[in-house]
């Protein structure tokens, strides 16, 4: 499954919310691996990928969160300048939009992980695959710390 | 079904007659033991036997909430006090309470109306009614017990609050009806879904007034707790509950013409207007003996349906109220009821009926917010989404009242819930 399930927040745009979220996943032992935060003019949007998804969407639920899950991609991408352009490159000529994209905290052997929404799932797994570009699968994201 | 077909399905003429007749004794009635009333036909130069027909009822002076405040505590009754056998008082929001007196037969008539109400709406004797109503000064507790103790239902006087406790004895004793305020209503749906329990109830009507609640609103009551959800009208200052009553037909509300008249009237012009008109609601009491009323302006928005009804009652209806003009927003201009926002609110799939009106002045400007809750029905990830969310909310608030609001999406659970009547509107105007 190449497939990640990232979860996403409604958070109002004021003093403490983001707080709010990450202290009940801190409570709940939930380490967050990569987190973006969205915003518009008064409510935000907290994205984030964990290494089981279902549980904290449960947690954020019971604890009166608006959440859902999404899925989303994470490729790895080799951390040196002019990669990123390269695999934008391979989509654009896919025709693939992104609609969102943020970056992985840890590194993984000279590589960067980026987390993107894009507009056609299926389309960019088969243009990964056939760009050598490397997708990242749940388990893979428990082995990085 | 209809609990006393004698009364309720007289012929207009002979109602119109009682009505005369009773409404002759009642002038009488307060001209001499009322000073306020002695003093206000004096002033109007009109004595009760100038009033010949109904149709002399415009000549008589109004009775407002001010002149009850003014006379507090006792000064409406027409009754020693110790004829008075029970007295309750409306929340005065600004200073004194209007308080109202009830004798030993106002008491009976008062459960003898509330019977017939509950029967109207589908009600039986065989029903076990959680009357979720608050008890207290506030009419609406005592008003549904009596009444449903009169029709010989089991009733549970829970009062209003206690939400979980409350669900827990809906499922326990097999509570069929529910009787609450709708806000109060939706915030029990809430949680009984919250719970999973929404298969454990046994509820087959509600019955909820109080407050002014929109057809959606029904609606959605109606499919998630699977009941018949009917509207009861009723103000303390002229009884309490079970003034007037939605028949099964759903179409508008009897009012108990036995024992209130009903006038519309322009609330600018304070002039009668014809059945059918949208204005506002005058009663006049007929029947009550400690404390009756002379055209009391209710504040309500409603119309009069002259048409007969297909349930066969002859006592005419009143449309479900719009507002109150005490609830009634003017923004720029523009008149703006509350339940008019939330007609639009509960059009849109999934949107959660949970909402607050913050009316503002920004460089001498009226501003009004809305606030929404966001809930997992309508909550997407791309704010894109939400963002169209907003905007359709603005449009068609714009096209059904011609006014551009700020909408503003909340975390769930932000707005507060209310157990009794809902405060839908924060006015921050300093005028």
């Amino acid at each position: 499954m190449k497939r990640l399930n990232q979860i996403s927040v409604f958070v109002e745009n004021k003093p403490g919310r983001l707080l709010d979220v990450v202290e009940v996943l801190g409570n709940n032992n939930i380490d967050i691996k990569a987190i973006s935060l969205a915003d518009s003019s008064d409510f935000g949007i907290v994205r984030f990928i964990c290494e089981d998804p279902k549980f904290a969407h449960e947690i954020l639920t019971k604890n009166g969160f608006t959440a859902s899950l999404t899925e989303v991609l994470a490729i790895a991408i080799s951390d040196r300048p002019g990669s990123l352009a390269k695999v934008l490159k391979s989509f654009k000529e896919s025709n693939i939009n992104i609609e969102y994209m943020y970056g992985f905290s840890a590194k993984i052997k000279d590589y960067a992980v980026m987390i993107i929404k894009v507009s056609d799932l299926e389309e960019t797994i088969k243009c990964c695959i056939a760009n050598n570009i490397q997708i990242l699968s749940q388990s893979d994201i428990k082995s990085i710390v | 079904m209809i609990y006393d077909d004698e009364i309720e399905t007289l012929p207009r003429e002979a109602l119109e007659a009682l009505q005369f007749k009773r409404l002759q004794q009642t002038l009488e009635r307060v001209y001499a033991l009322v000073p306020f009333y002695k003093e206000a036909f004096k002033k109007a130069n009109i004595l009760p036997e100038d009033i010949k027909s109904l149709k002399d009822l415009h000549k008589l002076p109004f009775t407002t909430k001010d002149d009850l405040r003014e006379s507090y505590p006792y000064g409406m009754f027409s009754m020693p006090i110790n004829k008075i056998v029970r007295i309750h008082a409306s929340s005065g929001t600004t200073g004194k309470p209007t308080v109202v007196g009830y004798s030993k037969a106002d008491i009976e008539e008062w459960a003898q109306l509330m019977a017939r109400s509950f029967v109207a709406c589908g009600v039986t004797d065989k029903d076990i009614i959680q009357n979720a109503y608050g008890y207290g000064l506030f009419t609406g507790g005592l008003g549904a017990h009596y009444g449903a103790e009169k029709l010989g239902a089991a009733v549970i006087p829970i009062s209003g609050g206690n939400t979980k406790k409350q669900i827990m004895i809906m499922v326990d004793f097999k509570s069929t009806v529910l009787t609450a305020t709708p806000s109060y209503a939706q915030l029990l749906a809430d949680t009984i879904e919250e719970m999973g329990l929404l298969d454990k109830i046994n509820l087959r009507v509600g019955v909820f007034g109080a407050e002014p609640w929109s057809e959606n609103m029904r609606q959605k009551l109606e499919e998630k707790l699977r009941i018949n959800a009917m509207d009861i009208y009723g103000l303390s200052e002229i009884m309490g509950p079970g003034v007037a009553i939605e028949c099964e037909a759903k179409e508008g509300l009897h009012i108990w013409e036995d024992a209130f008249i009903p006038e519309i009237i322009d609330p600018q012009t304070l002039e009668p207007l014809e059945d059918g008109q949208e204005g506002e609601l005058v009663i006049t009491t007929i029947k009550k003996q400690a404390m009756p009323l002379i055209r009391y302006r209710t504040k309500d928005i409603t119309r009069i349906i002259k048409e007969p009804c297909k349930c066969g009652r002859t006592h005419r209806r009143i449309q479900k109220i719009l507002g109150r003009s005490d609830d009634m927003l003017i923004i720029r201009g523009v008149n703006v009821f509350p339940s008019q926002i939330e007609s639009v609110l509960m059009e849109i799939e999934g949107l959660a009926p949970h909402y607050q009106l913050i009316v503002d002045r920004v460089n001498n400007l009226d501003t009004l917010e809305v606030q929404v809750e966001v809930d997992s029905k309508v909550f997407s990830d791309e704010i894109k989404r939400l963002q169209s969310l907003q905007n359709q909310i603005q449009k068609d608030i714009k096209d059904l009242l011609g006014i551009t609001t700020k909408v503003t999406l909340v975390e769930p659970r932000t707005i507060q819930r209310s157990e009794g009547k809902a405060k839908r509107v924060i006015d921050k105007r300093k005028i």
